[in-house]
C-alpha cells in the first residue's frame, strides 16, 4: 500500500513539477504571478483532448500540436495584453488582475466550445497495469512520469546551455543589466511566456491521458503550482521540480487518512504552515 | 417588474460586496482575491444560523456578521505576513479551501447539496416576502453601507490605510502599528462581506458551494477594478454595470448557459482592457 501511495505521489509529483516549471519560469524572468497559468493547462488539455479524439490524430503528434498552438496563442496575448504593461512599467498587480481576465476569458471559451460535459480522452476498457513491487501502474502514467521528467531535463539543459537559455537567466538576475550588456530583453520575455506557456500545456495534455477533464480543473490545476513553487522557493527552477513531488507526496499520503475530496484544501495548509514557519524550503526569501 | 426587482436586489448585494473589498484592495493596497470566500462563510453562517438555530434576522445579521469577520481576521492574520502579490497567491488559496470545505464537511455544510429552504426574513412584523419588499430591505443595508465606507474613507482609520498602501514603512516610522491597522481592514472587509452573504442567502433561499467558487472572487475583483480602486462611487458604479450589463444578453433570448459563458468572457475581456486603456478604473483615482 504504502508503495503504491509513493507511486501515486511519483506520478502526480511530475505533473505538478510540470506546472510548477512554467509558473516559477514566468515569475523568475518576467517578475509576476502569471494567474492564467491555470488557464492554459485547461486549454492544452482541451486542445489535445480535440485534435486526438475529434480529429483522430496519432497522440504524440496531437500532443505536440497542441502544444505548439496553445504557445503561439498565448503569444499572442502576451503581445496584445502584457507588452504594453511591460512598456509601461505596470506594477506587479496589473499583470495579476490582466492574467486574471485572460484567464476568465480562456475558462469561457473552453466552456462554451467545449459544454462543462466531463471528457475523456482514453477510449474503451481500462489498460491493466503493469505491477511494480506490489503497486499498480499503468502504460499511461508512465507515459506522463518519461516525458515529464524527461521535457524538465531538456528544458533545464536548454536553459544552461544555449545562449537565449542563458540571456533568460542573466534577465532574470537583474533586467538592468541585461539591457546594458545587450540582452534583447523583449524578446526573452517573449520566449520564455512561450515556454512557461508551453509547459501548462504539456501538463493539461498529459494529465487528460490518466484523468477526464472537464472545464474547472484550471483553477486547481493553478493552485499546485502555485504551492509547488513556492515550497520550492518561487524563481528557483529545480525547487519547483522537488516542490511539485513534495506537494504530491504530502497530498497522497494525507488522502490516504482522509477522504479525497480534501485534496486542494490540503494545498493550501501545506502553503500556509509554509509561510508561518519556513517561507521556502529551498533557499529564496518569500518576504521582501 | 420582477425582472427589476431582482436586478437591482442583486446590484445592491454586489454593491455591498465591492464596496467592503475595495477597501482592503484599493484602499489599503491589500490584494485580496479571497472575497468570495468571505461572501460564501457569511451565506452559510446566515443558513445554519436561521435554519438550525432559528435565530430571527435583526439578531441574525449581526451575528453573521461578526463571525465572517472574526473568521476573516484568523485567517488573515497568516496572510498578512505577506505583501502585494504573495498576498494575493495567499487569499487566492483560501478561496479554494474555503470551497473545499463547503463542498466535503457534508454533516455541517450539505456538501454539494447544499442548505435549501432559508426563510426570508421578518422584522418585528414586518415580513420581506415580496421581491419589491426584499429589494428595498437590500437597497437600505446597500444605502447604509455607502454612508458608513463614506464616512470610515475619511477617517483617521481610512487615511491609515492609505498610508500604508503608499509607504508601510514611513507609516510604520510615524508611529502607526501596521500590522494592526491591515488586521483591521481585513475585518471589516469580512464583516460587511457576511452581511452580504447573509442578504443574499435570505434572497435565493438556497446555497451551494458552487455559489462561492475563485470566479466569484475574481468577479467581484473586477467590479473593483472597473469601477475604480479607492473610489465609493467607483465601486457602486462598476457593481451595478457588471450585474446589469450581462443581464441585456437575457433579453436577448440567448440559452442560459451560453449567456453565463458569455457573461465570464465579457468580464474577462473587460478586464484587460481596463487594464490596459484606462486602469484607474471608471470612476477611480489610483492610476500607475
Amino acid at each position: 500500500m504504502i508503495i503504491q501511495v509513493l507511486v501515486n505521489g511519483i506520478i502526480s509529483g511530475s505533473i505538478y513539477s510540470l506546472i510548477a516549471f512554467g509558473f516559477t519560469l514566468i515569475y523568475g524572468v518576467m517578475n509576476f504571478f502569471n494567474m492564467a497559468h491555470g488557464a492554459v493547462y485547461l486549454l492544452g488539455a482541451y486542445l489535445g483532448y480535440a485534435l486526438c479524439v475529434k480529429l483522430n490524430i496519432y497522440f504524440p503528434i496531437a500532443a505536440a500540436l497542441a502544444t505548439a498552438i496553445v504557445a503561439t496563442l498565448m503569444l499572442l496575448i502576451d503581445n496584445i495584453a502584457f507588452r504594453p504593461l511591460r512598456t509601461k512599467k505596470a506594477p506587479g498587480w496589473a499583470f495579476i488582475i490582466i492574467s486574471i481576465g485572460i484567464a476568465t476569458l480562456l475558462e469561457a471559451c473552453v466552456t462554451m466550445v467545449f459544454s462543462s460535459d466531463v471528457r475523456s480522452l482514453t477510449k474503451g476498457p481500462i489498460q491493466p497495469g503493469y505491477e511494480f513491487l506490489g503497486a499498480i501502474i499503468t502504460r499511461n502514467q508512465l507515459i506522463i512520469l518519461i516525458a515529464a521528467v524527461s521535457i524538465m531535463v531538456l528544458l533545464t539543459f536548454f536553459l544552461n546551455k544555449t545562449k537565449i537559455g542563458k540571456a533568460m537567466r542573466g534577465t532574470a538576475d537583474n533586467p538592468e543589466m541585461a539591457i546594458v550588456v545587450g540582452i534583447p530583453v523583449d524578446k526573452v520575455y517573449r520566449v520564455t511566456f512561450f515556454f512557461g506557456s508551453a509547459l501548462a500545456a504539456i501538463a493539461g495534455i498529459l494529465v487528460s491521458l490518466d484523468t477526464d477533464i472537464d472545464p474547472n480543473i484550471g483553477n486547481p490545476a493553478l493552485l499546485k503550482g502555485i504551492v509547488a513553487s513556492i515550497l520550492g522557493g518561487i524563481g528557483n527552477i529545480s525547487g519547483a521540480f522537488w516542490g511539485g513531488f513534495l506537494l504530491a507526496m504530502i497530498e497522497n499520503f494525507a488522502v490516504w487518512i482522509i477522504p479525497g475530496g480534501w485534496k486542494d484544501g490540503i494545498s493550501l495548509v501545506v502553503l500556509i504552515l509554509f509561510i508561518m514557519i519556513r517561507p521556502s524550503l529551498f533557499g529564496i526569501e518569500i518576504e521582501k | 417588474m420582477d425582472l427589476i426587482y431582482h436586478l437591482l436586489t442583486m446590484s445592491g448585494i454586489y454593491v455591498i460586496l465591492t464596496l467592503s473589498l475595495n477597501l482592503t484592495v484599493g484602499y489599503a493596497g491589500l490584494f485580496n482575491l479571497g472575497q468570495g470566500a468571505f461572501f460564501g462563510i457569511g451565506a452559510y453562517t446566515a443558513a445554519l444560523l436561521s435554519i438550525k438555530l432559528g435565530f430571527p434576522f435583526l439578531i441574525e445579521i449581526p451575528t453573521t456578521a461578526l463571525v465572517t469577520g472574526l473568521l476573516g481576521m484568523i485567517i488573515g492574520v497568516p496572510a498578512l505576513r505577506l505583501s502585494g502579490d504573495y498576498l494575493a497567491l495567499a487569499t487566492f488559496g483560501l478561496g479554494v479551501i474555503v470551497y473545499t470545505i463547503l463542498n466535503n464537511w457534508i454533516s455541517f455544510t450539505g456538501g454539494p447539496m447544499g442548505i435549501p429552504g432559508i426563510p426570508r426574513p421578518t422584522i418585528f412584523t414586518l415580513s420581506f416576502n415580496s421581491s419589491a419588499s426584499y429589494m428595498l430591505l437590500v437597497t437600505v443595508f446597500a444605502l447604509l453601507i455607502i454612508v458608513f465606507m463614506n464616512r470610515l474613507t475619511r477617517s483617521a482609520f481610512g487615511r491609515v490605510l492609505l498610508a500604508i498602501r503608499e509607504d508601510e514603512t514611513a507609516t510604520l516610522a510615524i508611529g502607526k502599528n501596521t500590522s494592526k491597522f491591515k488586521i483591521l481592514a481585513f475585518l471589516v472587509c469580512a464583516f460587511i462581506a457576511g452581511i452580504a452573504g447573509s442578504l443574499y442567502a435570505h434572497y435565493i433561499s438556497f446555497v451551494d458551494p458552487s455559489s462561492f467558487t475563485t470566479a466569484e472572487s475574481f468577479l467581484i475583483f473586477s467590479m473593483v477594478v472597473f469601477g475604480g480602486m479607492e473610489s465609493i462611487p467607483g465601486s457602486i458604479l462598476g457593481a451595478t454595470t457588471l450585474i446589469l450589463f450581462p443581464e441585456s444578453l437575457r433579453l436577448l433570448g440567448i440559452p442560459t448557459f451560453y449567456a453565463a459563458q458569455i457573461r465570464k468572457m465579457l468580464y474577462g475581456l473587460l478586464l484587460v482592457i481596463i487594464i490596459l486603456k484606462r486602469p484607474q478604473g471608471l470612476w477611480g483615482k489610483y492610476p500607475f
